[in-house]
């Protein structure tokens, strides 16, 4: 009787081992590392000054604190970003300012620097939501110079003398005030919005979607 | 004979229901996770990003299927298999569990060692496997 139990169980055992290991194998060998970056337009003829997108005079400003490697910053960027460009910047009622964080790893950092090379150019955001289209997984060591390159390319920055900025002093000044002001607010993780009045002080968000984004420019707006 | 088998039946009982309320509790867990799959929003976690990593990176499907809905038809089937209580259907709820056991500890090590990003929902769905295993061995075990 216990025999029969034990081959029972032993049976069960090794089927299992088997259906898992299949599993296994199929889990790692499927998916894509990198999708392809895509031309971007979203941003098309609106104006970009210091990284800032949209009228200068604009009356609210919307700072968003980003990782590059976040996926969830990507899925914002997908999501919530376009509504906000139609509604607010395109308008002229908003601008949008960035922050790029770098607490995900090294390959953020590396792509930070040449966001601030992008922004040099006055292509800071069209290089983010490339970034964003043709993001990897974290840390595995796709934010190689030749993705970059790639990427730039595809936000029609001049990548030359994106990477070349990268690797200068100065593309280091933006992620110390990225990281002072995020310690400043207590941002502590991304994405992240603030929304402010004029030069009033920034009011920190805790939802990241576009009704609740949009519903804190409204309010800043009536202010 | 048949009152030795009457008793390990008894004995077997809480064991049983014990499995039904665990893999009712996984069923709960997956359901939640296939929902936020298909809704394309992001589980609530209490690690930040990690879960929104986990259910975005490759892993998340097998073979085009979402991990979390192939966790929802496990837990169904097992608490199927739950419904007689037969020596085929221990065998058939201990190869459900540890086929369970198995996919999930290898999700746990993909998290862990590759996307460096845990998913609590997904930490859950694992405990509640490995109770299955352990529950559906021992009920195996004491036919």
């Amino acid at each position: 009787m216990f025999v029969t139990r034990t081959r029972r169980l032993l049976a069960a055992v090794a089927l299992a081992a088997f259906v898992v290991a299949v599993a296994a194998v199929a889990s790692s060998s499927g998916g894509q590392p990198a999708k392809p970056v895509a031309k971007s337009t979203l941003f098309r003829g609106i104006p970009e000054h210091d990284g800032v997108l949209g009228d200068p005079n604009a009356p609210v400003t919307v700072t968003e604190y980003v990782d590059l490697q976040c996926p969830v910053c990507a899925a914002a960027a997908r999501e919530t970003l376009p509504t906000l460009v139609r509604d607010y910047v395109r308008t002229g009622e908003a601008k949008l300012d960035v922050r790029t964080l770098s607490f995900i790893g090294p390959d953020s950092e590396r792509a930070a620097r040449v966001a601030a090379g992008a922004a040099q150019q006055g292509r800071l955001w069209p290089l983010l939501e490339a970034f964003y289209a043709a993001q990897g997984q974290e840390n595995s060591g796709y934010v190689t110079d030749e993705h970059l390159r790639a990427v730039a390319v595809a936000a029609g920055v001049d990548a030359d003398a994106a990477l070349e900025f990268a690797d200068s002093a100065a593309a280091q000044e933006p992620l110390n005030r990225a990281n002072a002001d995020a310690q400043r607010l207590g941002i502590d993780s991304t994405p992240t919005f603030t929304v402010a009045r004029g030069d009033g002080a920034p009011r920190v968000l805790q939802a990241h979607d576009e009704r609740s984004l949009a519903a804190a420019i409204d309010a800043e707006l009536a202010r | 004979m048949i009152a030795r088998a009457a008793g390990a039946s008894g004995q077997a009982a809480p064991l049983r229901a014990a499995s039904a309320a665990v893999a009712l509790a996984g069923l709960g867990i997956a359901g939640y996770l296939t929902t936020v799959h298909y809704a394309g929003g992001t589980p609530a976690c209490a690690i930040a990003h990690g879960c929104a990593t986990v259910q975005q990176s490759k892993y998340a499907e097998l073979a085009g299927v979402p991990v979390a809905l192939l966790g929802l038809l496990g837990y169904a089937a097992v608490l199927a298999s739950l419904a007689r209580d037969g020596e085929g259907a221990r065998t058939v709820t201990a190869f459900l569990s540890l086929a369970g056991f198995g996919f999930s500890g290898w999700l746990t090590y993909v998290e862990v060692a590759r996307l460096d990003a845990i998913c609590s929902w997904c930490v859950a769905s694992a405990v509640c496997m490995t109770l299955l295993a352990a529950l559906s061995v021992a009920r195996v075990l004491r036919m």
